[in-house]
C-alpha cells in the first residue's frame, strides 16, 4: 500500500466500511468481510485524481458525456476528475456548475468536480462571478482551450481568484503567434506544409503571467506544459518562491512531432507534440520537482471529426484509460522516478491543486473517503480499442505495448471498475458493505 | 508506394516528391523525354477512366491533366467543387469512395488542405495522383519544373543537375510548388536557395535540402535559374486558428506593401539583366504581372514559362502511365 500523504509504503491491509476507510493495518481480520480483494503483487493507492479532463457535457455529447467519461476514468484507475469549462455553453455561471454537479451525481461512476471559466463564454473580455462560482463548487478557474490573452483581464482574474484560495489554471498560448497553427513549428510542419505553433507562444504567456502575478500571488498553474523553455521559467520562478505549479501530460512525456507525420490527426493536440529535447526537459522537470502534477488533458473527439484533413481536424486525444501505463513508461520504467513518487503526482499533488485534500481526497487514511486504486505495476498489455471505455477512440497510442495497469477502482466504497477480476472474492452471508483489501 | 501486388499491374500513388529516390525521379523524367521525342501511340490507356477531383480552383493543372488523359486514350471524369466547410474531410473521403464504387482507374486530387491526397489514397484502392494539397506538395509541377530546367541546361540525357544553382523566390512558406521543386532539384544534384521576405521563408526549408536566406540581388548573378513565386494572399492566415473566440484577428497580410516587396524581390528587367548568360526564368503560374515578375521578363528571352506549361502535359502523361502500372 502506498499513501504519499502519510508517506506509507508497506504491505498492509485496507478495510472499507460504507464509503470510508475503516482500518489500515497488518493482517486485519477478514472473517466478517462481504468482499475480499486479493491485491497480491499490486499497488494499493489512494484513488487517482486527474485535474484536467474534457467530459464534453453539455453540448458535445457525441464525443463524451459525464457518464462515459467517468467510465473511462475508472477504467484508468481515476476516482476523481476535474472537468474543464469549455463545454457548450461554457461553465461560466453558477447554474452551469450546479447542472454539471447534478448530472454527474446521477450519471457518473467517479467523482467529478468542475473547473469554472474565468471569463464569460471563455471569450477573454468579461470576468465571470468568480467568488460565486467558487461557492457553487468550482475547484479551480481556467479558460482552458483558450488563453486569457489580454494582460489587463489576466491581472483582474488573478486578483479575484486569489481571494478564493483556488488556483488559476492557464492554457498558455499567445494567440497572435499561433494563428493557423496545426502542429509544432519545426521541420516536420515545414515538410508537411502545416502551420507551426512555436514554443515561444507558450513561454511568453508564462513569462507575462509570472510578472503580473508577482505582486498578486494568486496560485498559478501551467496546464499541459510542452516546451523545455517553459520548464526553465517554472523552475526559476519556483526557486524564487513564486506560487506556480505545472502539469505534464502523457503524450508530451512520450511523443514528438514525428507522430504527426503522414498527417496523423490522432497526434494533433494543443499544445502540440514537440521535440526530443522538450520530452527530456519535461521528464527531468518531473524528477526535479518542477513539474509536480500529471494530467491527461483527456480530450475526446468523434471519428468523423478526426477524419477531417489535418488542418481542420480538432486538437486533442483521449488519455484517461491509458494514462497510468504511459506515465509509468515515461517516468518509472525509464528510471526517472519511483512508483511512490508517481502515485504522489497522481494523488496528493493534484488534490492539493484543487483543494480536494481538504475533503480527504488524494490520501488513504482511516476515516477518509474510500477511494482506492489497485494497479498491477508489472502487467504487460497492448493498448487496444476495447480498452477505451469512453465514447471516443482518438489516441495515437493504439497498439503500443505497455507495462502496468489499474485493475480495480473503488469510488466511495463501491467497486466502480474491475468487478469481474478473479482477485475479488464475494462471501455470502457476510455483513454487507464491508470490503477488505489484502496483499 | 506500390498498392497492388496481385496479378494486375503494380500501381502507385504519387503524393509528393519528398522522399522519392533519384532513380524514381529519373524514371519519370526519362519517360517524359520519350513522350516528347517519340510521341504517343494514343491508345495506351484505352478503357481507363481517370477521376479528376478538384476541390480547389485550378486552370493549368486541371486542363493539363485532362489533355494528358485524352492523349493516352483514356477518359476523364471531372468533379469540381469547393467542398463544404465543416464536413469537408468526410465529404472528401466519401466522394472519393463513391467515385471508386462507380469504377475508375485512378484519381487526380487537388484540395485546399495539406494531406488530402494522402488521406484519399488511404481510403481508396486505385492510385492517387496529388495535383496540389494545400501548402504541402504539387509533385507533377515539381517534375515539369525539373524537366524544364534540365531541357534549358542541356541535362536531358541523364537528368543529373549537379553544378546547377537555382533560386526560388517569394512566398515559399505558402508554396507547395516550392516544397516539390526543392525536393526534386536537390535530389538530382542542384543547389537550391530560397529567397524571400522574412516570414515567407521558413528556416525549416534547410531540412528539405535548400539553403535559406540571402538577398535576391546578392544571389541572382550566380544562378542558373530563378523560379519566381506568386504571393498567395489567399493562403495567409487560413486554417483553424485557436485564437479566443471574438478576439479580433488582425488582417494577416503577408507583406507590408507591394512597393516594398518589389523593391527587394521582384524580377524586373533591370534585375534580369544581371543574371548570368544562359540563365532562365521560371514561374509555376498564375503570374501576378507587375508584382513578382514584370511583363518584359515573363515574356522575354530568358523565360521558359511556356515550356513549363507544355511539359506539364507530357509529365502528367508519364505520371499517369507510371501510376497505372503501364510503364
Amino acid at each position: 500500500m502506498i499513501d504519499p500523504a502519510s508517506e506509507l509504503d508497506q504491505v498492509l491491509d485496507v478495510a472499507i466500511a460504507d464509503d470510508q476507510v475503516a482500518a489500515i493495518g497488518r493482517r486485519l481480520p477478514r472473517a466478517d468481510a462481504e468482499v475480499v480483494i486479493n491485491a497480491e503483487g499490486c499497488l494499493v493507492t489512494p484513488g487517482l485524481i486527474d485535474p484536467h479532463v474534457h467530459l464534453r457535457e453539455p453540448g458535445g455529447e457525441h464525443k463524451e458525456t459525464l457518464h462515459t467519461g467517468s467510465l473511462a476514468a475508472v477504467a484508468g484507475g481515476f476516482t476523481t476528475v476535474c472537468c474543464m469549462p469549455n463545454t457548450t455553453p461554457a461553465l461560466d455561471a453558477p447554474d452551469a456548475l450546479t447542472n454539471v454537479l447534478d448530472r454527474a451525481a446521477r450519471t457518473a461512476v467517479c467523482r467529478v468536480f468542475p473547473v469554472a471559466a474565468a471569463t464569460k463564454a471563455r471569450r477573454g473580455d468579461e470576468i465571470t462571478e468568480i467568488e460565486l462560482l467558487a461557492r457553487h463548487g468550482a475547484v479551480g478557474f481556467s479558460d482552458d482551450g483558450d488563453c486569457i490573452a489580454s494582460a489587463g483581464m489576466m491581472a483582474r482574474v488573478l486578483t479575484t481568484v486569489q481571494r478564493t484560495g483556488l488556483a488559476f489554471m492557464q492554457h498558455c498560448q499567445e494567440p497572435t503567434l499561433t494563428r493557423g497553427a496545426a502542429m509544432h513549428a519545426g521541420d516536420v510542419a515545414t515538410r508537411l506544409g502545416l502551420g507551426g505553433w512555436p514554443r515561444v507562444a507558450e513561454e511568453i504567456i508564462i513569462e507575462r503571467d509570472l510578472r503580473l502575478n508577482a505582486s498578486i500571488a494568486c496560485r498559478y498553474h501551467v496546464q499541459h506544459i510542452s516546451s523545455g523553455g517553459s520548464v526553465d521559467l517554472v523552475r526559476r520562478a519556483r526557486a524564487a518562491g513564486q506560487r506556480i505549479t505545472a502539469e505534464a501530460s502523457p503524450h508530451h512525456l512520450l511523443l514528438t512531432h514525428d507522430a504527426c507525420d503522414g498527417y496523423n490527426t490522432a497526434a494533433k493536440v494543443n499544445p502540440p507534440l514537440r521535440e526530443a529535447s522538450d520530452v527530456a526537459a519535461l521528464r527531468q522537470a518531473v524528477v526535479d520537482g518542477v513539474i509536480t502534477i500529471l494530467a491527461t488533458d483527456h480530450a475526446p473527439h468523434s471519428q468523423d471529426e478526426k477524419a477531417l484533413p489535418f488542418e481542420e481536424a480538432p486538437f486533442g486525444l483521449v488519455g484517461l484509460e491509458t494514462a497510468v501505463a504511459l506515465y509509468a513508461e515515461a517516468l518509472v520504467h525509464s528510471g526517472a522516478i519511483t512508483w511512490p513518487r508517481l502515485i504522489a503526482l497522481l494523488t496528493l499533488e493534484p488534490a492539493r491543486l484543487c483543494n480536494l485534500d481538504a475533503v480527504g481526497l488524494g490520501a488513504l487514511a482511516v476515516g477518509g473517503p474510500a477511494d482506492v486504486t489497485i494497479l498491477d505495476p508489472a502487467l504487460r498489455w497492448t493498448i487496444a480499442e476495447h480498452d477505451l471505455r469512453g465514447r471516443s477512440r482518438n489516441t495515437p497510442f493504439l497498439g503500443r505495448r505497455t507495462v502496468g495497469k489499474p485493475l480495480i477502482t473503488i469510488v466511495a466504497g463501491r467497486l466502480a471498475h474491475g468487478a469481474d477480476t478473479d482477485r475479488i472474492v464475494r462471501r455470502r452471508g457476510a455483513p454487507t458493505s464491508r470490503r477488505h483489501i489484502a496483499p | 508506394m506500390a498498392k497492388r501486388p496481385a496479378s494486375a499491374p503494380v500501381t502507385s500513388d504519387l503524393l509528393g516528391l519528398q522522399g522519392l529516390s533519384a532513380s524514381a525521379l529519373r524514371e519519370l523524367l526519362t519517360a517524359t523525354r520519350e513522350l516528347a521525342t517519340r510521341g504517343v501511340k494514343g491508345d495506351e490507356l484505352r478503357g481507363h477512366i481517370v477521376a479528376s477531383l478538384f476541390f480547389e480552383d485550378s486552370t493549368r493543372t486541371r486542363t493539363s491533366f485532362a489533355i494528358a488523359v485524352k492523349r493516352l486514350g483514356a477518359e476523364v471524369v471531372e468533379l469540381i467543387g469547393a467542398g463544404s466547410s465543416v464536413s469537408k474531410g468526410e465529404t472528401l473521403i466519401d466522394t472519393a469512395r463513391n467515385v471508386e464504387a462507380m469504377g475508375v482507374s485512378a484519381f487526380v486530387v487537388r484540395a485546399k488542405q495539406a494531406g488530402s491526397a494522402a488521406m484519399i489514397a488511404r481510403a481508396v484502392g486505385p492510385p492517387v495522383i496529388n495535383a496540389g494539397d494545400g501548402k504541402h506538395e504539387h509533385p507533377t509541377q515539381g517534375l515539369l519544373d525539373t524537366y524544364t530546367l534540365a531541357e534549358a541546361k542541356g541535362r536531358l540525357e541523364d537528368f543529373d543537375l549537379t553544378g546547377l544553382r537555382v533560386a526560388i523566390v517569394g512566398d515559399i512558406a505558402s508554396s507547395r510548388v516550392a516544397r516539390s521543386a526543392v525536393a526534386a532539384f536537390s535530389t538530382l544534384g542542384a543547389k537550391v536557395v530560397c529567397v524571400g521576405p522574412p516570414g515567407m521563408v521558413p528556416g525549416g526549408f534547410a531540412a528539405l535540402g535548400a539553403t535559406v536566406g540571402g538577398s535576391l540581388d546578392g544571389v541572382l548573378p550566380a544562378m542558373d535559374a530563378v523560379m519566381m513565386l506568386r504571393i498567395q494572399f489567399e493562403r495567409h492566415g487560413e486554417g483553424k486558428t485557436p485564437a479566443p473566440a471574438g478576439a479580433e484577428a488582425p488582417k494577416a497580410s503577408p507583406i507590408a506593401s507591394v512597393r516594398e516587396y518589389r523593391e527587394f524581390y521582384a524580377l524586373t528587367p533591370e534585375r534580369a539583366a544581371k543574371m548570368k548568360k544562359g540563365a532562365v526564368v521560371m514561374h509555376p503560374g498564375p503570374i501576378n504581372r507587375g508584382i513578382e515578375l514584370d511583363e518584359a521578363v515573363a515574356d522575354g528571352p530568358r523565360s521558359v514559362i511556356m515550356r513549363q506549361v507544355t511539359h506539364g502535359v507530357l509529365v502528367r502523361m508519364a505520371v499517369l502511365r507510371w501510376c497505372l502500372g503501364a510503364r
